[in-house]
Order: C-alpha cells, then sequence, then structure tokens
C-alpha cells in the first residue's frame, strides 16, 4: 500500500540523459494531475536518452494512469529516448496493451478538414435556392389545399380551427392589450413633449390614431403572433414530423397539408384581423389617457381623432391583419414541415418561422405602404 | 471475509408513486460487488422508476438507497457529488449531446472533474472508445453513428471517471441480434475483467440468460418485488405462474388472440 508522505511517481534524471520513473501505490487521476507538470519539466530539462519506467511497485491504476503509462511508454513525452518499461504486473499489463500506437495514430488522423470557402458559399446558395423554391411549393400546395377544402367544407375539421384560434387568438389577448396600451401610452408621451414646442399638444391624438390604425396596431399584432404562435406552430409540426406523427397521417391518406395545415392558417387568417382591431383599440387608448392626464377633454380628443382617421385607414389596418396572419400561420407550418432530424431540428425550425415572419411582414407593410400612397402622389 | 463488506447497493424499504399513483412500495434488496444484477418486470412495472430512483432523480415516498455507504435519497451537499461519482449512467436513448462529437461526449466528465492534461485526457477517452469497439468514431456526431453504436457510445461516456458501478436502462432495446449479443459480450466482459458492478433494467430475456448473475422481478400486480434470484433457477423453479410465464414468454391468456376459438 502507498504510504500518505510517499508520493506515487518519483523522477530521476541524470546529467548524462539515463531518466528513471518510479511508481508506487495506485496511480490514478489525481496523481496523474498533480505530477505531470513536474514531469514534463524534469523530462525535457535534460536531452533524456534513455527513459527506464519502473512499475514494481504500482499496485493499480484507473483510467487517467493507464493514460499516463502508456503516453510515457510510447514516447510521446521523450520522443528521442529508448525506453524500457519492467515490473508492471501482468493484469496491469495486458491493459497496457489494449491501446496500440496505430490506434493512436488513426484517432489523430480522423481530424476533419475544414470546408474551403468556395465549398460553402456554393452550399449557402444552393440552400437559399432550394428554401426559395420549397416556398413557391408550399404556397401553391396550401392555395391547392384550401381549393380542395372550400369543395368539402363538411370535411374540415373546424373544431380543430376552432381550437387553434382560441389558443393562438384568444389566450393571446392580455400580452396584446398589455402591449398595445404601453406603446400607445410611450408615444403619446415621447411625441407630446416636442409637440408642446409648438403647441401643437392636441395633435398627438391625430397622430396616435393615424399611427395605431394604420401602422402599429397591424405590425404589433402580426410580431407578436410570429413570436408566440408562429413558433408554436414550427414546434408542434416539428415535433410531428420527428415523432413520424407526419409520415402516420401521409400513409392514411391524410396529407398534412390538408389535415394540418389549412386549420391552422384559416385560424391565423380570422384571428388576426380581430386581434388587430383590438389592438387598434388598445393602442389609441393608451394615447388618449396620456392625453386626458395633459388636460384635454374627451370630446376635443374624439373630435381630433374622427377628422384624423378615416375609414379607409381602419379598412387599411384590418386588411393587412389578414395579410399578416396568413404569412405568420402558413411560415410555422412550413418551417414545422421542413423540420430536419436531430435534436437541435425543432429549435431550428421555430427559430427560422419566426426570423422569416418577421422579414416577410416587414416586406408585406412596405409594399402596403407604396401601394396605399401611389394613388395619393399620382 | 464479512458478507456484509461485499453488499454495493443496498436498497431499503423503497416506495415511489407519481402524484396519487403508486408505482411500486416496500422494495428491498441488495446488488453485490461485481455482478450483473438484473431488474425485470413487464411494461409499466416501473423498472425505469426504480432505476431514477436509485440514481437520485426521482425521490421516493419513503426508503433509502445507500450506493457504497451513502444514501442516494437525501445526501447532504457535500456527499452528493462524490455520490454521484461512484456510478456512470447509459440512458435509453443513449442521451448523448448531440452538438457535441464522441470524443468530446467522452472528455466531458474528465473536463469537468479532473485537472488531466489534454495529451492524457484523449488517450483516456480513447481507452474508453477502444473498449466499447468504437476508436474509430472518436470524431463522428451522435446522428452519424447506428443505435447500438450510439449505446455503446453512452455506455464509453458512462465510464469516463471510471465508476465502480454502472447503471444500464434497456440496453439492448432497439437493437439487432447481432449486436444485442455484442453489447452484451461488453457487459460481462466488463464486469469480469473490470469489476464493474452492472445494475441494468432490461425486459429482452435472452440478454437477461446471457449477462444476469442475480435478477428480482418488479410486479406490476402487487406493486412490489415477486422473485429475486438467478435467472435460469426462476425459469425453472419459481413457484408464481406469473414469472414462470414471464420467463417463458407465454401470453396473457386475457390478452390473446381470441377470433379463432370464437368463430370456429
Amino acid at each position: 500500500m502507498n504510504l500518505k508522505n510517499e508520493p506515487v511517481l518519483e523522477v530521476n534524471v541524470s546529467a548524462d540523459g539515463q531518466a528513471n520513473v518510479l511508481f508506487r501505490g495506485r496511480l490514478d487521476a489525481t496523481a496523474v494531475a498533480s505530477a505531470w507538470n513536474n514531469l514534463g519539466a524534469r523530462l525535457s530539462a535534460t536531452k533524456v536518452k534513455q527513459l527506464a519506467l519502473d512499475a514494481s511497485g504500482l499496485d493499480s491504476f484507473d483510467g487517467a494512469g493507464l493514460a499516463l503509462l502508456q503516453y510515457l511508454n510510447q514516447g510521446k513525452m521523450t520522443p528521442r529516448a529508448t525506453i524500457s518499461l519492467s515490473g508492471l504486473k501482468d493484469e496491469l499489463k495486458r491493459l497496457l496493451n489494449l491501446l496500440t500506437a496505430e490506434d493512436y495514430e488513426a484517432f489523430h488522423l480522423g481530424i476533419q478538414h475544414k470546408t474551403p470557402l468556395p465549398e460553402e458559399v456554393g452550399r449557402a446558395t444552393r440552400e437559399v435556392t432550394t428554401d426559395l423554391r420549397e416556398q413557391v411549393d408550399f404556397l401553391g400546395n396550401l392555395t391547392a389545399s384550401f381549393a380542395g377544402t372550400l369543395g368539402s367544407l363538411k370535411r374540415t375539421r373546424w373544431a380543430e380551427v376552432w381550437h387553434v384560434a382560441e389558443l393562438a387568438g384568444a389566450n393571446a389577448v392580455p400580452i396584446v392589450s398589455l402591449i398595445s396600451v404601453l406603446v400607445g401610452l410611450i408615444i403619446a408621451f415621447e411625441s407630446a413633449q416636442p409637440m408642446a414646442e409648438f403647441g401643437a399638444q392636441l395633435y398627438v391624438a391625430n397622430m396616435i390614431g393615424l399611427v395605431m390604425v394604420r401602422e402599429l396596431g397591424p405590425l404589433m399584432t402580426a410580431i407578436l403572433l410570429a413570436g408566440r404562435s408562429g413558433s408554436a406552430f414550427a414546434a408542434e409540426l416539428g415535433t410531428m414530423k420527428v415523432n413520424e406523427e407526419l409520415n402516420a397521417l401521409e400513409t392514411f391518406g391524410l396529407e398534412p397539408m390538408r389535415f394540418l395545415v389549412v386549420q391552422r392558417v384559416t385560424a391565423g387568417v380570422l384571428l388576426c384581423p380581430t386581434l388587430t382591431a383590438y389592438s387598434m383599440f388598445m393602442g389609441v387608448l393608451g394615447g388618449v389617457l396620456v392625453l386626458l392626464w395633459l388636460g384635454f377633454p374627451l370630446a376635443l380628443i374624439w373630435n381630433q381623432m374622427q377628422e384624423s382617421v378615416h375609414l379607409r385607414d381602419v379598412a387599411l389596418g384590418i386588411s393587412k391583419g389578414f395579410v399578416f396572419g396568413a404569412i405568420v400561420s402558413a411560415v410555422g407550418c412550413l418551417r414545422g414541415l421542413q423540420t430536419r432530424q436531430g435534436p437541435s431540428a425543432v429549435g431550428v425550425s421555430t427559430t427560422r418561422a419566426v426570423v422569416t415572419s418577421i422579414l416577410l411582414i416587414i416586406i408585406a407593410d412596405a409594399i402596403f405602404s407604396v401601394l396605399f400612397f401611389l394613388p395619393v402622389k399620382l | 471475509m464479512n458478507p456484509e463488506a461485499d453488499i454495493i447497493i443496498s436498497v431499503k424499504d423503497l416506495s415511489v408513486s407519481y402524484g396519487e399513483r403508486l408505482i411500486f412500495k416496500n422494495v428491498n434488496f441488495e446488488v453485490r460487488r461485481g455482478e450483473v444484477f438484473v431488474i425485470l418486470g413487464g411494461s409499466g412495472s416501473g423498472k425505469s422508476t426504480l432505476l431514477k430512483t436509485m440514481i437520485g432523480l426521482y425521490p421516493p415516498q419513503r426508503g433509502e438507497v445507500w450506493i457504497e455507504g451513502g444514501n442516494v435519497v437525501s445526501p447532504n451537499e457535500n456527499q452528493r457529488l462524490e455520490i454521484l461519482r461512484r456510478f456512470g449512467v447509459m440512458y435509453q436513448s443513449g442521451a448523448l449531446f448531440g452538438s457535441m462529437t464522441v470524443l468530446e461526449n467522452v472528455q466531458l466528465p474528465l473536463d469537468e472533474f479532473t485537472a488531466l492534461p489534454k495529451p492524457i485526457k484523449e488517450l483516456v477517452v480513447l481507452a474508453k472508445l477502444k473498449l466499447v469497439g468504437l476508436a474509430g468514431a472518436a470524431r463522428k456526431t451522435p446522428s452519424e453513428l447506428s443505435g447500438g453504436m450510439q449505446k455503446r457510445a453512452a455506455i464509453a461516456r458512462a465510464m469516463a471517471l471510471d465508476p465502480r458501478i454502472l447503471f444500464l436502462d434497456e440496453p439492448s432495446s432497439g437493437l439487432d441480434p447481432i449486436t444485442s449479443a455484442g453489447l452484451d459480450e461488453l457487459i460481462t466482459g466488463l464486469a469480469r475483467h473490470f469489476g464493474i458492478t452492472f445494475v441494468i433494467v432490461t425486459h429482452e430475456l435472452p440478454s437477461v440468460f446471457a449477462i444476469a448473475d442475480r435478477v428480482i422481478m418488479l410486479d406490476s400486480r402487487v406493486r412490489t418485488i415477486s422473485a429475486e434470484g438467478k435467472p435460469g433457477e426462476l425459469r425453472e423453479r419459481a413457484t408464481d405462474p406469473w414469472v414462470r410465464q414471464f420467463f417463458n414468454r407465454q401470453p396473457d391468456p386475457a390478452l390473446s388472440f381470441h377470433l379463432d376459438k370464437s368463430h370456429a
């Protein structure tokens, strides 16, 4: 047995390049870790020509001890020395022979080469074009499925539509309320200060009305929906794909498109405008609260708003809601269906769902603005 | 030698429920050092729950699990890590970290719990992988491995810190007979040559007869252990007809296919 005061490993290096390493007791991970630096320093200080490993006192070792013995015995620490190992017990020797020099080399040959830049660019380009094609494919499929659904309305799973609408719509009311009121409040506050310099604080009412109804109401609702429900659609369909549930549907002759996607997109298209209208109202409410606090009477505020916000502005906001709802739910489903294999696949899909949704929402919003103002300019 | 000294795990009066639902109660058994101990039972009998309770993942209602003199059920904070270091676990699906290579998976415990230098760590990992026959797959990611290889890699990872006990959850489920037999051989080899104690949950009978020194049967009818002993003896001499039925792979009459009889 190894006594506490005796080191497990002892190194002696003579000036003529003869090194002796003596092992005793149990060579375990702690002993290896504490001896490593000293061992390296001593063996590299002089040019070692002969390394003698004396293991006659060695009782046992663990994985780390075995590794150290192998490392020394294969000359990794003293590349130019001749090495001898003596006194190792038979059962320990068998373990030592477990790993051969070939294993070690094969292990180091396996290091993967880096992908060259052109190859990476090519792959990325291909991925983008494939994705574009899949999007077009999806859009076509979705349209066809909707057409098919219209032909057999009774067979559409309406219960699923309502269920999704409840999860994605009704349950989102609290967060939409909070964010809309606060954004209305913030914008009113921030703009009231500069407007006061021109004595035009009352016009904050006009601005809040327009901004909330035409832009922020639809936009905030859509972005919230993308984060809350688009991602959920992607995760749900993605998990179903990973669990082979989509395959099960398909072998029944039930296309996931008609069985799952149509319901979600229908729910999205129906609930997004509703939520948008609600968000407009709450946003305006936030602004009105600030104006009331500034001392304007409600009748005056109402009057200002009626003058500036017309029915066509509300119609624009609501129609944005329809389009954004379709984008968010369709993109969520598309990314879900595109889910690949592996532990991070569903996570990747949800990220892609949110990113693509927000991107497309902003692009659609820009198109709306251009279409809406083009006739005004002409 | 004192026979008590040979007991490495002792489970005392263990009862586990999920909420209101009782999984098992009054489970008592002991595992001896160096043996391959198998926990058997039908589907839903609580085998995996028992394993999870033994490794401290699930708190029991009552009872104790002693592993080499440390109680897993209510260890103090200082003791907890030290007890965890005494055993390695292979989960049913392998549970390799998908974002890492096999090498990094096996090296992770070494990185976290030892101060070993990099070349030594690599050699330790390589030795473990060689033991499970995966020396050539060190740079692969888990998704590039077959099911059997993933389980082998998971065993290598469980062995990274040289534990004295290995817990395996369903090692041969989902494997073909050849791979499964290879895994059985690995288990018996590790037990014999390295003195590792195995606690294995399975219901693959061929595998049980090949590897088990002793088995216990968790019985979902009585919600506790209904038989304990060597697998061969239980098959031949069990007094409980259900245990004999289990070992001889006979179907439950209530669940058998009756169509041919009723419509004959």
